[in-house]
Parts: structure tokens; sequence; C-alpha cells
């Protein structure tokens, strides 16, 4: 029988995705905006990687929602997103579980790539103005903050397990 | 059923299920998407969704703002007395200015009186900040500090101590979001103050440029002209400035002129900004109005007529003269008015005046507070042609 998840196992996940969703609307000079790595979607894969039957493609819907909501974006926009994420990392989980770090971390850029071509395409359609060239960037710093991200989550919810089970 | 439907899901829950899935968000994405982009249903679904992400951005903003009221708190006293002494300059100098205007405005609306025109529109102001949070960056939004809670609305125009920064388009209950007047999809009817000459500023998705996209070719624009804002749309009263020409562009082979324009509010490090109460809608005098006031002063077509000529044929530097561009007709003559009394019974027949000539002329005169406000700039521009002069 499928475990539930269990208010211990929800909390660390609830906890980071809000923490993403935070870190996505806090102000950064106009330069550097561009370049603002995609959190929810990192934090998302970590958790998505890390557990089975929490990040179901209906959270993750629910999240993105969320963050068009947030961000003021055309509804739905972040939603697709994040649900065909969530289906790729589902998808690949047992192959990309045990890729080495840096095959990881590629994947990842593979992955956040697919979503900004995804935004483009949204966004073309939608007749608004293309992004510019330093919007590409924001993927490649998504993957080189991927380890240090992972590291960091993977403690904190060993933190979080280890104060429940205390 | 419903436990026989989770037998069956969980009977596929293999790839097959993830794919259906997976199919029936996208579809229920996309349908969403293009709902809001219309405009169906979806609008007042978020109205009320935003409710619910409202606490992240208090989350967002509070430590921010606790962290500005720290630094302002230790900063020097020394560099405070200083700012202070010069705010207090600077609103002397704005206060004896503001005194002549007064008495400006009086005038103005003691000759509206005669011309029997309806009285000008009182426009309030509210005072908003900007919320530190950075949303989508495919369309140039901010949020403002002010929500239903302060009877913010839809539409109201927002300005800054420089020019017109954009419009509320989304009202939440303690802030709002407003599109800046340099978003890609944003376009705000402007009008060139020392000729005139109506048009349309478009944003470009970048917070530093306007672009004029459809300038008639042989149209009489300049670098360094002010763009003011026209009052037709109905969203902005008139006569607020917006931008500078930069730069014009008349190459071969285009059907319009181009300008580009510098916009004059601090769209992109501005904090304190100004919301424009939107003045009941008091019945505009119609061009039927207008129109209507005219047989009665006959001897006042002459004139407009002349007005109407040179805004046309892209005034000569010839028209330039004493009374600034012709084609400001509907501002420049109360201008005069206000220096020499006697000469008002003319000049207040010519605004109705130009309303006859042109559909395009009417519409000027139309909305009470664009002559209202627009005192400022025209003065301006007579000084400028003074200077020229000299």
């Amino acid at each position: 029988v499928m475990m539930t998840p269990t208010r211990d196992r929800l909390g660390p996940v609830i906890t980071s995705l809000l923490v993403a969703l935070v870190l996505s609307i806090i102000p950064l000079p106009e330069v550097v905006e561009p370049l603002r790595p995609y959190w929810v979607a990192l934090v998302l894969i970590f958790w998505c990687l890390e557990t089975q039957g929490i990040i179901t493609l209906g959270a993750a819907f629910l999240l993105g929602l969320g963050l068009d909501l947030l961000t003021g974006s055309l509804l739905g926009m972040h939603a697709l997103g994040l649900v065909i994420l969530t289906y790729l990392v589902t998808r690949f989980r047992p192959r990309l579980r045990f890729f080495p770090p840096w095959q990881q971390a590629l994947s990842v850029l593979a992955l956040l790539v697919n979503d900004r071509i995804i935004v483009v395409w949204i966004v073309s359609l939608r007749g608004d103005s293309l992004p510019s060239a330093s919007y590409w960037l924001a993927p490649v710093i998504g993957m080189l903050v991927w380890p240090w991200l992972f590291l960091l989550l993977d403690r904190y919810r060993g933190a979080a397990r280890q104060r429940a089970h205390s | 059923l419903v436990r026989g439907d989770a037998v069956v899901g969980a009977k596929f829950s293999g790839q097959a299920a993830l794919t259906a899935r997976l199919m029936m968000y996208v579809l229920i994405a996309i349908v969403l998407m293009a709902m809001d982009h219309r405009g169906q249903y979806v609008p007042r679904l978020r109205a009320w969704a935003d409710y619910l992400v409202e606490p992240v951005y208090h989350v967002v903003e509070w430590p921010l703002r606790a962290l500005r009221g720290t630094w302002s708190y230790f900063q020097s006293s020394q560099s405070m007395l200083r700012k202070n002494k010069d705010l207090a300059d600077q609103l002397l100098a704005q206060q004896s200015r503001l005194q002549r205007l007064e008495s400006m405005e009086q005038e103005n609306q003691r000759l509206r009186a005669l011309l029997d025109g309806s009285g000008r529109l009182e426009i309030d102001y509210q005072f908003a900040e900007l919320v530190d949070v950075d949303l989508d960056p495919f369309s140039h939004r901010v949020m403002i500090d002010r929500g239903q809670d302060r009877d913010v609305e839809i539409g109201q125009a927002v300005i800054d101590g420089a020019g017109v920064v954009g419009q509320v388009e989304e009202v939440g209950l303690h802030f709002s979001r407003v599109r800046l007047i340099t978003d890609p999809n944003h376009a705000l009817p402007v009008q060139i103050s020392r000729t005139g000459q109506r048009t349309v500023a478009f944003g470009l998705g970048n917070t530093s440029r306007l672009s004029l996209p459809n300038l008639p070719r042989e149209a009489d624009v300049r670098e360094g002209d002010l763009l003011v804002t026209s009052g037709l749309g109905q969203r902005f009263p008139g006569g607020y400035p917006v931008a500078v020409i930069e730069s014009v562009d008349r190459s071969e082979g285009r059907m319009f002129a181009e300008a580009m324009a510098r916009p004059l509010a601090a769209l992109d490090r501005g904090r304190e900004l100004l919301l424009l109460k939107n003045p009941t809608p008091q019945p505009l005098p119609s061009l039927d109005d207008a129109a209507s006031t005219n047989p009665e002063e006959p001897d006042s077509v002459a004139p407009a007529a002349g007005q109407d000529e040179p805004q046309a044929a892209a005034g000569e530097p010839a028209t330039d003269d004493n009374t600034a561009d012709p084609s400001t007709a509907d501002e420049a003559p109360v201008e005069e008015a206000i220096n020499s009394e006697p000469a008002a019974d003319d000049t207040t027949a010519d605004p109705s005046a130009a309303g006859e000539t042109s559909v395009d002329e009417a519409a000027s005169s139309e909305p009470p507070t664009d002559a209202a406000v627009d005192e400022e700039p025209p003065a301006d521009n007579s000084n400028e042609d003074e200077g020229q002069q000299q």
C-alpha cells in the first residue's frame, strides 16, 4: 500500500515552494532581473525527484496558477510550463535520479530551456514583445544553481525528518 | 461511480494515465489562457483569486519596507537637514509659481463661464507608493500599495512628479497593478505641446523610450519637443507632461515619420506616485454644442480657418512668432486673454470656432479637463518662443 503523504513529509515541500514563490517576485535591479533563476521550477524538480506521490501534475498546475496570479501573467502560462516540466521529470525520474550530478544539472538546463521555449511561444502568440537575449541566460544560471540548491534542500529535508522523528 | 473511477485510475496509473492527465491539464491551461487573453470570465475569477496571493506580497514587502525605514533612521541628521532645506526651497519656488497659476486659473474659469462651457473639473489626487515586487517580465507593470480599500478604480491615471506613469489595470484589496506607458501593449494619446499636433505614443518595452510611429512625414516635430496627454480617449486627463522627443526619423520610403521620445516620469526608479481620481464624467460639451455656439459668432470663423491650415501644412518657422504656434490656438489665445483682459471677447470664441472647422479640433476642446489643465505647458512654450526670438 502506498503511504499517504503525511504532514512531516508535506511540510518541507510546502515551505520550500513558498520560499521559491517569494524569491520569484522579490525585486532585483533591472540589469540582473532577466537572469533570475526559475526558483519555483528548480524546487519543484527537486521534490519531484526525491519524493513520490506529492508532486502530481495537479499540484504542479495549481502551483503554476499561483505563480501566474502572483506575477500577474496570463493565467495558465506558468501552469502549463510547470505541468509539462513535472510530466517530463516524472516520466524520466528513474533515470534522472541516478545520473551523476553534472549530467543531472544538464538535464535541468534542458528542462528549463524547454520551459522558456513554451513561454516564448505563448508570449509571441499573444503579441507581446519578445524578451532580450539575456532571457536565455536564466536557464544557465538555473543549471549552475542546481547542485547547490540540491544539497541545500537535501539537508533541509534531512533536518526536517529528524525533527519529526525525535 | 467515484469509487469505480478510483479503481480504474489505480489500474491505469502507468505512462498512459500520466500522459492522459498531462493532456487534460494542458488543455485546461490553454483554455484558461485564451479566456484570460480575451477577457472572458477569467478576469473576474482573477480579481477574486488575487485575494489569495496578496499575503505573499505582504511577506515580500514588509522586510524591505522595514529595511528602508531603518536606513532612513540611521541617515545622518546633517544630510536630513540639507535635504529638508532643499525641499523647503523647492516648495517656496513652486508655491510662488502656483500663486500665479491660481490667478490664471480663476481667469480661465471666468472666461470659460463667459464661453458658456461647463466649469473645469477639479481633479483629485491620491498618494500611492510603489510596492517592491517584480511582476511578469514580459509586460511593464508595477504594483502600488493602494487598492479597493482606498477606492482605487480600474483605469485611473497614475503620474509622478515629472510626468505620466501609467494606468491602473487590476485592483486588489490592498494593492493594484499599474500598466506603465512603456508597456509594449500600451498606447497613449498625446499632443505635441508646441504645435498641438495629436498623435499616439506607444510603449516599446523599454523604460526609457516611447515610439510615435505615425506622425505625418511633414509634421512639425523637433528634438526637445514636449509631449503632453491630449485628453482624448478619456483615460488620461489632458495636459500632463509625458515625454520629450529625442529623435525623429523621416527616412525615405516610409509612409510616416517616426519619432522616439524619452518619458519624463521616473519609471524605473520613482517610488512616490499620484493617482488621479477620475473626475465623475460630467456632461461634456459635445460636438453639437461646440458647433451650435458658432453661428452666433460668425466673425470667429476667419481666424479659426487660419489656425487650422498651418497644422496640416506643418507650421513654417515663420508662424512661430509671438503667439506661439497657431495650431495651439485652443490654448494660446486663452493665454493671451489672461494677459490682456479686453481681448477676452475675441479670443475666447476660438476654441468653439475650432470645433466647427474640423472634428479633430472639436475633440480637443471637448473634454473640459483638457484645457483646464493645459495652462501650464503653453505658458512654458511662449517663454521658449520668446527666448528663441531674443
